[in-house]
């Protein structure tokens, strides 16, 4: 047995490795349920600065969410979006990874109120305070609105260097439990972000 | 062992690397769980380190079954029972859990199917839509009281607009009423609140439904389940288009108890939506997850299970290849002892086993090596033994034999083990030699004795060769029984030496005694004895006369002439037991045949004398005299043979041979005579022994002592066409003779043991 030729033990190994991939592939993999991109659309920053009242910088966003068809059968038939800003301030050193001063994120919830047949924008952290709009694009522009988002103090920027500003919007699905998220982990295409937005911060 | 030592850590590297992957993606999977704004982030990271962990362990699988397939091919020990065993596992292992898989995908997918059930979906989109309708009417209400008003606003004009809002406001139950004027600017406001902030710009959809001229009615959600009723209607009469448009806008809020059966129902709804979104992704995480699962514990499970299997069965290898080791001798084999349980027992005993048998090993080697000494020890001494030493069965196969044997016997019996001593006695008389017949004469003086069950007896035996050859020996042979113990094959040892030489010695020396006393004790009174007869003759004859001088002078006669007679008996016999110091020297041997026998063609007898001389024989070493004397001997005795015969005929053939490595002239006589009388043959170079009326019998004795003292050997045998054959044969060279003299001795032999 141990004397057969090397060729023929390889292509009996490669016939071995065939078989086990077969096998492999055979088994009864789930398919994924196949739909258009829900998200599809541009999601970007357009603009955002900073300006500094009384020692507080503030930020200032304007962002594009995408809108589509699918997006308002979502929402009609009862399911929420999650549309997330962060935004991160770093101090960047020479000769070690840039320094984090701070990272913010700011929460807001749209639903479709099925009821008064109106969009909902909520902030979900913020109990009872909720605006409500008659058509998705206006409530998709009042998200896509932050001003005057208070980011950090000028205290915080004690420290002498170049400070950068990144600032980014997200998309997903809202209104779910971490456990039931956690659940989705292979299969949730609700979820979109938009390239970091940066710019050094004038002192 | 080190190439092993390489595979088993990469192997522990590679298990080390698939635990760590595997905790680093469990760890990921809590963060994320715990914290939605890291899913994002660590989503590849986790499907990756997921995607390691199964290529990872089906490496780990796939080198392992490739490694027991190896195995199992080769015929490595317990790679049969490591298989069985891993198929068997890995049967329980799998059908259990495929029957878990396959019952837990249907369930999952008929559980999660049973929560959107149509009926379900049916009746919340009842419920909004009567909800949606029982505040419709509510909407419809304040809607046309807003248009009424507006129109009495309208119809008021500007003075007293503050006291119609507050009238309005009471009236309505409305919480709040503003009229705004040219650009959402307001012109007046009645508020139930008692904050005095001005109130908001309307919403834009407003704006722009009453600039169209249409009246406006919302329902607005507000949080806290509360919810709003705003209505609008523009002023009758007003420009539209410029923007001047006045309208009033109303505001309701809706009962408690209904704004919270909307809440109730909006929000079940909304649950309901949140979920049915979830259906499809749902179903395909849960199946992906349990595939995963699936997937992982199957090939952990196998692997465990060639893990535990090769674990288990260490022992049990390490005991077979032990086993197999001490099947092909290997006694030293030592197998590690990796456990305290019964296994280790077993291993344990195996070590215990294998040390005892290597040291009975060990002492049956130096039992052996002794034997061989001993052996080899007594091979030496029997082949530097002057006797021949022959063991043999009751059939006589040949056991052992020794050179002497061989050399007394005159038959090479190196190789005879295992051959019947019958046999190789047949096949040498086959080839016609004297020791061929010799060793027959052996082997039935041998079988005659066990045929008479005589076991044990030691005698002399008198081998006669064949008929008509001088080739008889004469053997002092004992025979004992050697059977060491009961039990063992029957064998005798039979112990011969040859005395031939001996007794020819002892007879040669016995008849020069008597000859000697015979040529001392005879010759001395013959002379007086002549000389008396002869004085009787010339006193007495010349006095008588007639019959008394006849008598005289025949007695006197007879006794001359029988004194002349006895006279040259005596010097034969003083010739044969004279024995002068040889008067060596080199001499062309043809010539000197050439010479005798001229002078005997001389005689003109009627006797033809032919020679055939090897041209190449050149000069031989001895005592020329003597050699003559040979020769004339031999011839003198053939023309006796061939008296009163005719035609008769002389042969002499000279020819050169190599005798133990030795150069030999073979002097061949042969006669178309009578021959020897067979019964004298064996005796014919005694003294006396002679068949021929005449003769004192001496002349072959001198012959063969002359051939003695140089050296050389002389046969003498019956052609088979008729006449007598002696062969004379004399070493060439003086060295080689003294030696093949030395050898010839008995004595010398007996030196040698």
């Amino acid at each position: 047995m141990s004397s057969h030729h090397p060729q023929i033990r390889r292509r009996r190994r490669g016939l071995l490795v065939a078989v086990c991939l077969w096998l492999f592939a055979a088994l009864p993999w789930p398919s994924k349920p196949a739909h258009a991109d829900p998200l599809e659309g541009a999601l970007e920053i357009e603009s955002a600065f900073v300006n500094v009242v009384g020692g507080v910088y503030q930020l200032h966003v304007r962002t594009r969410y995408p809108a589509n068809e699918e997006t308002v059968a979502a929402l009609r038939d009862g399911g929420a979006l999650s549309y997330d800003v962060d935004v991160e301030v770093t101090r960047e050193r020479r000769f070690w990874t840039d320094a984090t001063i701070v990272t913010l994120r700011l929460e807001r919830e749209l639903s479709y109120h099925s009821v008064s047949e109106r969009y909902v924008v909520r902030d979900p952290l913020v109990e009872g305070e909720q605006k409500s709009y008659a058509t998705l694009e206006e409530a998709l522009a009042d998200l896509g609105s932050v001003d005057s988002w208070p980011i950090l103090v000028a205290s915080q920027l004690a420290e002498p260097g170049d400070y950068v500003v990144s600032v980014r919007a997200s998309v997903r699905r809202g209104r779910l439990t971490d456990a039931l998220r956690a659940l989705m982990f292979w299969s949730d295409d609700w979820q979109r972000e938009s390239e970091w937005y940066s710019w050094s911060l004038p002192r | 062992m080190v190439a092993a030592t390489l595979k088993s850590r990469r192997t522990t590297i590679l298990a080390a690397i698939w635990i760590a992957v595997v905790l680093g993606a469990l760890f990921a999977l809590f963060v994320s769980s715990q914290n939605s704004a890291q899913f994002g982030r660590l989503q590849p990271w986790i499907l990756l380190a997921s995607a390691v962990a199964v290529a990872v362990i089906i490496v780990l699988l796939a080198r392992k079954i490739a490694q027991l397939v190896n195995a199992y091919r080769s015929g490595v020990p317990g790679s049969r029972l490591t298989s069985r065993t891993v198929l068997v596992f890995g049967a329980l292992v799998a059908l259990p859990l495929l029957t878990v898989y396959v019952f837990s995908l249907e369930f999952l997918n008929r559980g999660i199917d049973s929560w959107f059930r149509v009926e379900i979906k049916q009746g919340l989109n009842d419920a909004v839509v009567l909800s949606r309708s029982a505040l419709e009417l509510r909407m419809r209400e304040h809607d046309q009281r807003t248009q009424r008003f507006a129109a009495a606003l309208a119809a008021q004009g500007s003075t007293g607009v503050f006291f119609a809002l507050e009238e309005e406001l009471r009236n309505s139950g409305a919480s709040e009423i503003v009229l705004y004027g040219e650009h959402a600017r307001v012109i007046g406001a009645a508020s139930r609140g008692v904050s005095d902030s001005l109130p908001g710009r309307p919403p834009a959809d407003l704006v722009r439904r009453v600039s169209s001229g249409a009246s406006y009615v919302s329902l607005e959600p507000v949080g806290d389940s509360q919810y709003l009723i705003r209505t609008a209607a523009p002023l009758p009469g007003a420009p539209l288009a410029t923007g001047d448009a006045r309208y009033v806008v109303a505001i309701y809020e809706l009962p408690r108890q209904l704004a919270e059966l909307t809440d109730a129902v909006q929000r079940s709804y909304s649950q309901y939506g949140d979920l049915a979104e979830l259906r499809e992704p749902l179903k395909y995480s849960f199946r992906l997850t349990l595939t995963m699962v699936l997937l992982v514990t199957l090939l952990g499970a196998i692997y465990g299970a060639i893990y535990s299997a090769e674990v288990l069965f260490k022992p049990v290898q390490d005991l077979m290849a032990g086993t197999r080791a001490v099947a092909k001798g290997d006694f030293g084999t030592r197998v590690p002892l990796t456990s305290h349980d019964e296994m280790g027992f077993l291993v344990q005993s195996f070590n215990d086993m294998t040390k005892r048998l290597r040291r009975a090993r060990e002492e049956t080697e130096r039992s052996r090596l002794a034997v061989d000494r001993e052996r080899e020890r007594l091979e030496i001494i029997l082949a530097r033994l002057s006797a021949g030493v022959i063991t043999v069965n009751r059939e006589l196969i040949v056991q052992r034999v020794n050179e002497s044997a061989s050399s007394i016997l005159g038959v090479n019996l190196a190789d005879a083990a295992g051959r019947s001593l019958s046999e190789i006695a047949a096949a040498a008389e086959v080839a016609a030699t004297a020791e061929g017949s010799v060793l027959v004469a052996f082997v039935n003086e041998l079988r005659t004795r066990f045929v008479a069950g005589r076991d044990d007896w030691r005698e002399q035996i008198e081998l006669r060769g064949a008929q008509g050859t001088t080739g008889s020996r004469a053997l002092v042979c004992a025979c004992g029984n050697g059977t060491q113990a009961a039990g063992d094959p029957e064998q005798f040892v039979i112990v011969f030496d040859d005395v031939t030489h001996l007794l020819q010695a002892q007879r040669d020396a016995a008849w020069g005694e008597v000859a000697r006393r015979l040529a001392h004790e005879i010759k001395n009174p013959l002379t007086p004895i002549q000389l008396s007869a002869e004085r009787m003759r010339r006193k007495l004859l010349p006095g008588l006369t007639g019959q008394d001088a006849d008598m005289v002078d025949r007695s006197t006669h007879t006794i001359v002439q029988q004194v002349e007679s006895m006279k040259q008996m005596v010097n034969d016999f003083s010739e044969y037991a004279r024995a002068p110091a040889l008067q060596m020297g080199a001499f062309d041997f043809n010539r000197l045949v050439v010479e005798v026998t001229d002078l005997y063609r001389a005689q003109e007898a009627g006797i033809e004398i032919v020679t055939r001389l090897e041209p190449t024989l050149g000069a031989v070493e001895g005592d020329r005299s003597r050699v003559r004397q040979v020769l004339n001997n031999l011839l003198t005795n053939a023309f006796e043979a061939l008296e009163g015969l005719r035609p008769a005929r002389i042969e002499l053939q000279t020819a050169l041979r190599e005798v133990e490595g030795q150069p030999t002239v073979e002097l061949t006589v042969t006669d178309t005579g009578p021959g020897f009388q067979s019964e004298l043959i064996g005796r014919i170079f005694d003294p006396y022994v002679t068949t021929k009326p005449r003769g004192t019998g001496l002349g072959l004795a001198i012959v063969k002592k002359i051939v003695d003292d140089h050296g050389g050997r002389i046969e003498a045998e019956n052609r088979r066409e008729g006449g007598a054959l002696v062969r004379v044969m004399l070493p060439m060279r003086d060295r080689s003779r003294s030696l093949s003299a030395r050898a010839a001795r008995p004595e010398s032999r007996r030196e040698r043991a």
